[in-house]
């Protein structure tokens, strides 16, 4: 699905990106781990379009060349980011947002767009299996939400639209236990045959409930190690250091 | 342009039926505006817009005085998304006056231009105003009557009105414990037209006006309004201006809180494209104790438009608790936009709480790849941010339906 050769990004003539090499099939879930400034969010900016870096290296993601596609053209084409720091937007309602959204990928595929009433009842339904407080859709988006909450919401996002590859920037971060356990919840019950995930997170702990197929260490720009669930119990027990 | 004027003026005077009193004080305005002309960058208050130079760059040979009969309004620019009360102007003439919604022994209206409420001196435009006005109506809402319908005041344009100035004149009353909804809501077809309109608004004690100015289509013509509110006790304005369409605009309102707990709100949009340029300028006069003020002014400039805020709040020594307060947020979108914020405060009194803030920008661009993530293009990104920019100010217009027209021709869509 996903094949990242020799990737390397720069942004303000500094080097984040040095040489990364991944490849994602359809259904496997792989995690990224890595101390700070090691290029994780880098990553997920490039993978989804961000402006203001400077790539080369090839990405191919679905047999095409993922750099000649704009933002909104990966999101058509299935790419999700769950936002480190999800924007507030002021003034935009989080209902008709989700809407605008939905129906501009579902234009895109040629599929039919959905009307108020088909929508309201999939928001529901998704708001409902992620114990996500329906209210707060009809709250302008992301605004003085908790940060449990625009967590919650990236992940409702994610599952309205149901995406091909999504990638999860630090989702864990900032959430307490139970919240946790929820979104884990919520990505586990989208992982199928056909969707695949990137989870880029510091610590071990989201792993726990969301059970990864490969782990991958990200150290200056550079996956340093690869392995199977069981290399992230090692990094949370002898940390980076063992491995710069 | 002096030697039109002098034979506008004449035929003006000459076609109204008026007292010696009301002469007199033409022909006193008129030599007002005659010896100051028409306001330029030099006087303060006008430094962000010359009119003097926007008027003889935009429209040439310049007259006063129109001999177009009396038109019919072509019915389909009423809005018939609510029932309303009408006064229709075409071209600057009463066409048409509708309150057949409401109980006529409650509603007084007079035509009657030697009973308009007479300014002194306020400024060269209000002067030419009162030597000119041919058109004028006063509405009075008896006591404790509040109209079961809004009143919509049409101002219409045709094709046939080139490069004329129009002056208009309107005066509401409001009575005590009674309360109006108003629409002044323009559909210019004319073009190179300076329109000056003058509205006074008395709000007696415990009445309510909310106040609605929408000028909304696209034209070429130049306005000036000038608005007094005077507010007497425990009475309320609200006012909001919508404001994109005429090539220029300025709206000059200057409120007298007049009395205790009375206070007053004034809100807008400016939403500008190309060359447009218009300009809000508030006095808000807190003239007693425990009187409230509060403005909210957004502002979106394309292209090479001009936006321009003044607002000035004013605090007299008698007027202590006053609560005042005014916010300008302007998003320019181009490089050639230009915004002028001019916040004043002017306190005499020491226990008070006033507040100014003003802010100009770009968009958000870590908020359009946000939305452009999520699959919407850039140009919906765009609007959508824009339009949520605007909606704070919408939120603030409490009647429903006024609000819900004005979000529809902003394309606000829900």
């Amino acid at each position: 699905m996903l094949q990242i050769k020799d990737l390397k990004a720069k942004i303000d003539n500094k080097e984040i990106l040095k040489g990364l090499n991944l490849e994602i099939k359809p259904g496997e879930v792989h995690a990224i781990m890595g101390p700070n400034g090691s290029g994780k969010s880098t990553l997920s900016n490039v993978l989804s379009g961000k402006k203001g870096y400077t790539v080369s290296g090839n990405i191919t993601y679905l047999n095409e060349n993922l750099l000649d596609l704009e933002i909104e053209e990966r999101a058509h084409k299935g790419i999700f980011l769950a936002f480190q720091y999800p924007l507030e937007i002021p003034g935009v309602n989080t209902n008709i947002f989700l809407k605008t959204s939905l129906n501009a990928i579902k234009k895109a595929k040629g599929e039919k767009e959905l009307d108020a009433i088909e929508f309201l009842k999939l928001v529901k339904q998704k708001a409902s299996e992620l114990k996500f407080d329906e209210k707060i859709l009809s709250r302008q988006l992301n605004v003085g939400f908790s940060g449990g909450e625009k967590k919650k919401n990236e992940i409702l996002q994610m599952s309205i639209l149901n995406p091909r590859l999504s990638i999860l920037d630090e989702t864990d971060s900032g959430l307490d236990i139970d919240a946790l356990k929820i979104v884990s919840e919520g990505v586990n019950a989208l992982r199928s045959k056909e969707s695949s995930f990137l989870i880029i997170t510091h610590y071990q702990r989201l792993l726990e409930y969301i059970k990864p197929d490969f782990v991958h260490v990200l150290i200056n720009g550079k996956i340093v190690k690869s392995g199977g669930s069981e290399l992230a119990l090692e990094l949370e027990n002898k940390g980076y250091e063992s491995l710069s | 342009m002096i030697e039109q004027l002098k034979i506008d003026f004449d035929k003006i005077v000459g076609s109204l039926e008026l007292s010696n009193v009301s002469l007199k004080f033409r022909k006193k305005n008129f030599n007002q505006f005659v010896e100051n002309g028409f306001p330029n960058k030099r006087i303060e208050d006008w430094k962000f817009s010359d009119l003097n130079q926007i008027i003889s760059s935009n429209i040439e040979n310049l007259h006063f005085y129109s001999d177009l009969e009396l038109s019919k309004p072509d019915e389909t620019i009423f809005i018939d998304k609510f029932i309303h009360n009408k006064i229709v102007f075409i071209n600057g003439i009463i066409s048409n006056i509708d309150f057949s919604q409401e109980d006529e022994t409650k509603v007084l209206l007079t035509r009657d231009l030697n009973q308009s409420e007479n300014f002194k001196e306020v400024n060269p435009l209000v002067s030419l105003n009162n030597a000119l006005t041919a058109s004028y109506i006063r509405v009075t809402v008896k006591e404790n009557y509040s109209l079961n319908k809004p009143l919509i005041i049409y101002n219409i344009t045709t094709k046939d009105l080139k490069s004329t100035a129009l002056n208009l004149k309107t005066d509401i009353v409001l009575e005590k414990n009674s309360s109006l909804k108003v629409i002044n809501l323009f559909d210019d077809n004319s073009e190179n037209n300076f329109m000056n309109i003058v509205q006074n608004f008395n709000i007696g004690q415990d009445a309510i006006l909310q106040n609605y100015k929408i000028d909304h289509k696209k034209n070429s013509n130049i306005k000036y309004f000038y608005n007094n509110i005077n507010l007497e006790k425990n009475s309320i304005s609200e006012n909001f201006i919508f404001s994109t369409g005429s090539k220029f605009i300025k709206n000059e309102i200057n409120c007298n809180l007049k009395d205790e707990y009375s206070s007053a709100f004034i809100n807008g949009i400016l939403n500008l494209t190309n060359s447009q340029h218009h300009e809000i300028k508030t006095n808000i006069n807190h003239l007693a104790e425990n009187t409230k003020s509060y403005q909210l002014i957004k502002s979106v400039l394309n292209d090479n438009a001009k936006g321009i805020y003044q607002g000035k709040i004013y605090v007299d020594s008698k007027a202590q608790k006053t609560n005042g307060y005014q916010l300008s947020k302007a998003l320019l979108l181009n490089e050639n936009t230009e915004f002028n914020g001019k916040p004043e405060l002017e306190i005499y009194a020491d226990d008070v709480k006033c507040s100014h803030g003003a802010t100009s920008g770009n968009l958000d661009e870590d908020a359009i790849f946000y939305l452009m993530s999520r699959g919407l293009s850039h140009q919906q990104s765009k609007e959508l941010l824009i339009n949520g920019f605007l909606m704070d100010a919408v939120e603030k217009i409490t009647d429903e339906e006024i609000k819900d027209l004005i979000k529809n021709m902003i394309g606000i869509t829900e």
